[in-house]
């Protein structure tokens, strides 16, 4: 009872705060009480995952049923009272070709439209601009390799500094913006350990590696404009749970006005030392050696 | 008698069937002994992992009409204080054309540090494509304190991307290089014990 | 088998070895008697399990409201996690399942004295025992392992774990690794060549079949963890560079290593659990197992076919297109033989005269919540799909529910239907059927909820979450507790059995009980089948 007055309170607590933010974008991708099922979807890619899950998922809930079907019926005919005296029989060779037939076939059905997606989301065919993501141990930052090549570090705000209408774990000081109706190329590496940049609502998830890139791509429709959350999604250390990822998807023209801000407020100082070029050496020089 | 017979044979089985358990046993530890060259070299033959070729002392092919925009990309390990980044984001390239881009690294610490560069090239279905004739990840780069250098890389892409279908509508490729502390720091150690003679 | 001829008798003569078999401690720890050994092994996975099972608990306290309440240090919880993992695997399931019931029934089942290497069946056991110690070690020397029981390097390696912790759980591992290893080769040795005459492979009880196949699966498996583990000790500790990238190596190399022994590892805890189901469903419902044959090759095909499946749990590493897509194909592949086993199971049944004594509750449950976890996997062998639940509860529940559940119901299958064998005495009826319906409620309201934090985008392995979380997370945790209420009551009616339970007959389940073990007194003697028991009759589901 308590726990679910609390519930309320919180989830009045969240709309109200959704309001209040009224001057930042409206939140789409950040999770709801009582949430059993995804979030909302923002790209192509998210909406195709969700109707292609869907579909796995009814002719799942068709094979459980039919199962606990014939579950029912064996305990109501087959119990020992009802049925005293077992049958022998222990083979019957349609049967069996036929649970082994129609499961591939079941399973043909899930493979096509799985492999088609799996090569959708795989690529993208023209990004217009690249952001690089670097974790770190324990916060995202984020470069516009394209837009002056500026970036910044996204932290956490810790519970004691989130002002109303800001979600715990999940707002950072420094967000993420980027363009709508934009292909958008998303480079990923680590500098620590391996992390996961993931927004379900962009139906984005890679690993980050130290020593390697990663690249996939996003592409939000300008309805979607608004605020997304995500999390760090693979065990980085002490504090896993506090690098959470909050994207601002913004029209074109306003990503344009906060490019021109942020060259400035995250400006740095690149210093200009004399270079020499160092002679390259060839695998074939080294073994020599 | 028939009993004594049954317990030999039996004995022969159990000494034939541990001897070919072992015999699994050890194949797989062969195996997984040789599993870190075997997964480098598959790495380098398909790609995997986006690893690129290395074709050094070959010449290119010579450049068709098709372009290809290559990014550069770099990234410090966080154990190593130096800067590092490309001369220029990206470079547009005839497929098949011999190309030279330059890195360029800086030492911020007060100490000389040796590095090592590891790469990859994203999408990976692009790796196998990916010719590097020179590059400076194949060696140990020591840098003074405050030192700067531009590193070269010598590359080019394969013409016969063109034939792949799943390769060919790639447009533009990521050639990414992370530095990373040496393990070994012999040399900056040298390094700085010959600047300590040259102050006495 | 109810035409088998069984002629052993165990009350003539006195055999040498009666004189001086030791008693005491002694008993126990030079024990070469494989039903002794049988014994120690439920006894460490009992203890194992109270550690493993209390850590859960200790992480859904924590997960019950948002916020940190009890578990203020988030790398204490990332060693609860990493022990409760390492534990449950290697030190509760696999030494139920294979260590216990596998001693215990290969050589009373298929109709020989004793297991062929008895001594090395005793070090066996004794690595294992010594692996429980290290990796409970491992939780408090050097701050404790927080790196998952994935053990991912960099986060494992050695400027991100300085202490020894990753070092023991290594160790740990190593050791119980090693036993398991000289545990396959037993128990392969012993079937191949001692069974009872006339008991031909296609005559083996199904579980039997389980075992041979899951002792397979370790010699092939378990080599492989040893070695990407000592890769990871001598990056660790010597300097090495296998999984560091700045000395040239790669971290998802280990990735690749660890799951290619991971995934069949597994099946190395499911394909027993399978063995036992079958025989209990042909018992209780009176009939020998439809399809014998199909039964033994799909599981034989699971134990293939899980060896070339591992890359589907790193979905998210970014390797290319192709390579995912025969991921996800090979992954799919596995539910046909599944789905056998599955419908094998009810047409076992179908037809059955089944009476619904705690066993068979066991395993028409573990039937049911096996697919229910099954058909998620399924879901998850699809890439695509997978980028919206990797590395979140939906995973969570997935595997809990084709481990946590089937698994643990298998192992409560096997305890509920052979412990009138293995201490001679019953169990009480009504509490085990009480104990069955509080497990069941208690793991599903456990579980199902983390399908729907799971769907909602929530990350496994935090302590703390955002706040949208907490509802589903308060009715996962009240689940947990019902479900350690049932534990705890099969703990009581393990010692009411063993303190007043009626005696057992030799045979307590009837017509149906048509294997070797049920032709031994219970409790079944130190000694059996030293005359060997000659089978004339084709085999349950054979005929």
């Amino acid at each position: 009872m308590i726990k679910s007055r609390w519930m309320l309170f919180l989830f009045v607590l969240f709309s109200a705060g959704a309001i209040a933010a009224g001057a930042h974008a409206e939140v789409i991708g950040a999770p709801q009480p009582w949430e059993w099922y995804f979030r909302t979807a923002a790209t192509p890619v998210q909406e195709d995952l969700i109707w292609f899950h869907d579909l796995i998922f009814w002719v799942e809930v068709v094979i459980v049923l039919f199962v606990m079907a014939l579950m029912i019926y064996i305990v109501v005919k087959f119990n020992a009272k009802a049925n005293p005296t077992p049958s022998t029989r222990t083979h019957n060779t349609f049967l069996e070709v036929i649970w082994t037939v129609l499961p591939v076939l079941i399973l043909v059905v899930i493979a096509v439209p799985s492999l088609r997606l799996l090569f959708f989301m795989d690529k993208a065919k023209n990004p217009e601009m690249t952001l690089k993501i670097t974790s770190h141990q324990w916060y995202w930052s984020y470069q516009y390799v394209d837009n002056g090549g500026f970036g910044f570090d996204s932290n956490l705000i810790p519970e004691a500094d989130l002002k109303p209408g800001q979600l715990r774990l999940l707002d950072v000081d420094n967000r993420v913006v980027l363009p709508a109706d934009t292909e958008i190329r998303l480079l990923m590496t680590s500098e620590d350990v391996i992390h996961n940049w993931a927004v379900q609502s962009f139906g984005v998830r890679l690993d980050t590696v130290p020593g390697r890139i990663n690249e996939t791509w996003m592409k939000v429709p300008a309805a979607k404009i608004g605020t997304y959350y995500g999390q760090c999604s693979e065990l980085c250390g002490v504090n896993h749970a506090y690098m959470p990822i909050a994207v601002d998807i913004v029209s074109k023209q306003d990503f344009q006005r906060w490019v021109e801000q942020a060259k400035t407020k995250f400006a740095s100082a690149d210093d200009a030392a004399p270079m020499k070029v160092v002679q390259a050496e060839t695998q074939s020089s080294i073994d020599a050696r | 008698m028939d009993q004594t017979n049954r317990l030999k044979e039996q004995q022969r089985g159990i000494r034939l069937t541990v001897a070919g358990t072992l015999l699994f046993v050890s194949a797989m530890v062969g195996l997984v002994a040789v599993a870190e060259p075997l997964y480098k070299l598959f790495c380098q033959v398909t790609g995997y992992n986006g690893t690129p070729r290395i074709a050094e002392g070959q010449s290119s092919p010579g450049g068709v009409a098709e372009t290809m925009t290559v990014r550069f990309d770099a990234n410090v390990n966080r154990e190593i204080a130096w800067k590092f980044k490309p001369a220029v984001n990206q470079v547009d390239v005839r497929i098949g054309e011999e190309m030279l881009a330059f890195y360029e690294a800086t030492n911020t610490s007060s100490e000389p540090l040796v590095g090592t560069a590891t790469f990859n090239v994203m999408p990976e279905r692009v790796a196998p494509y990916f010719n590097k004739i020179q590059c400076f990840c194949f060696t140990e780069q020591v840098l003074k304190p405050g030192e700067s250098v531009q590193m070269p890389v010598t590359f080019f892409i394969d013409p016969d991307m063109l034939k792949d279908q799943y390769a060919r509508d790639i447009k533009t490729v990521t050639l990414s290089y992370t530095f990373f502390l040496n393990q070994d720091q012999s040399k900056a150690k040298a390094l700085s014990a010959t600047q300590a003679n040259y102050s006495n | 088998m109810a035409d088998t001829h069984a002629h052993a008798h165990h009350d003539h003569g006195d055999h040498g070895e009666h004189a001086h078999h030791p008693t005491g401690w002694r008993r126990w720890l030079y024990s070469t008697n494989h039903k002794d050994i049988g014994t120690l092994y439920l006894v460490l996975a009992i203890i194992a399990s109270f550690v493993g099972v209390g850590f859960s608990m200790m992480m859904r306290l924590e997960l019950a409201e948002p916020g940190l309440q009890f578990i203020h240090d988030q790398h204490f919880y990332n060693v609860i996690l990493t022990a409760h993992g390492l534990i449950m695997v290697f030190f509760v399931v696999m030494p139920a399942l294979i260590g216990g019931f596998g001693n215990w029934f290969i050589p009373l089942m298929i109709g020989c004295p004793d297991m062929a290497f008895p001594r090395m069946n005793n070090i066996s056991f004794w690595l294992t025992a010594a692996g429980l110690i290290l990796v409970a070690l491992s939780t408090v020397v050097g701050g404790g392992a927080g790196t998952g029981w994935t053990v991912y390097p960099p986060l494992s390696n050695h400027t991100f774990h300085p202490g020894m912790s990753v070092d023991f759980a290594i160790l740990s591992l190593h050791l119980a690794g090693a036993g398991s290893i000289l545990g396959a080769i037993n128990f392969i040795t012993t079937i191949v060549n001692m069974r009872a005459p006339g008991m031909t492979f296609h005559r083996m009880p199904l579980f039997i079949w389980a075992m041979f196949i899951t002792a397979f699966l370790l010699l092939l498996a378990l080599p492989v963890l040893a070695g990407a583990l000592t890769m990871l000790l001598t990056d660790r500790n010597f300097h090495t560079a296998f999984f560091e990238p700045s000395g040239g190596g790669d971290p998802i190399f280990w990735q690749h290593l660890f799951w290619f022994f991971g995934h069949p590892e597994v099946y190395i805890m499911i394909i027993p659990a399978f063995g036992i189901i079958s025989q209990v469903v042909s018992t209780f419902s009176k009939k020998p197992v439809f399809g014998y044959l199909g039964m033994a090759y799909a599981m034989a095909s699971i134990g293939v076919v899980g060896f070339v499946v591992w890359a589907h749990h790193m979905f998210t590493v970014g390797f290319n297109v192709e390579t995912r897509a025969y991921f996800i194909i090979a992954t799919m592949v596995i539910a046909v033989p599944t789905g056998i086993k599955i419908f094998s199971w009810l047409a076992t049944m179908w037809g059955g005269s089944i009476e619904f004594k705690t066993p068979m509750l066991y395993a028409f449950g573990f039937i049911f919540l096996f697919v229910v976890g099954g058909v998620t996997g399924v879901t998850l062998s699809n890439a695509p799909v997978d980028m919206a639940f990797h590395d979140t509860y939906f995973v969570i529940a997935h595997f809990h529910y084709v481990l946590s559940i089937a698994a643990m119901f298998a192992i409560f299958t096997g305890m509920y239907y052979w412990l009138p064998k293995m201490c001679g005495k019953m169990y009480n009826e009504k509490l085990g059927q009480w104990q069955f319906w509080i497990t069941f409620v208690g793991v599903n309201i456990l579980f199902f909820p983390q399908h729907f934090l799971g769907m909602a985008g929530m990350p496994r392995r935090i302590a703390d979450y955002p706040d949208a979380f907490a509802g589903w997370n308060m009715v996962s945790s009240s689940g947990a507790v019902v479900s350690l209420v049932g534990a705890l009551l099969f703990f009581y009616i393990l010692w009411d059995t063993l303190r007043n339970g009626a005696k057992a007959p030799a045979n307590p389940w009837g017509i149906g009980a048509t294997t070797l073990e049920w032709t031994v007194d219970s409790p079944a003697p130190f000694h059996t089948h030293e005359i060997l028991p000659e089978i004339k009759a084709e085999p349950a589901g054979h005929h």
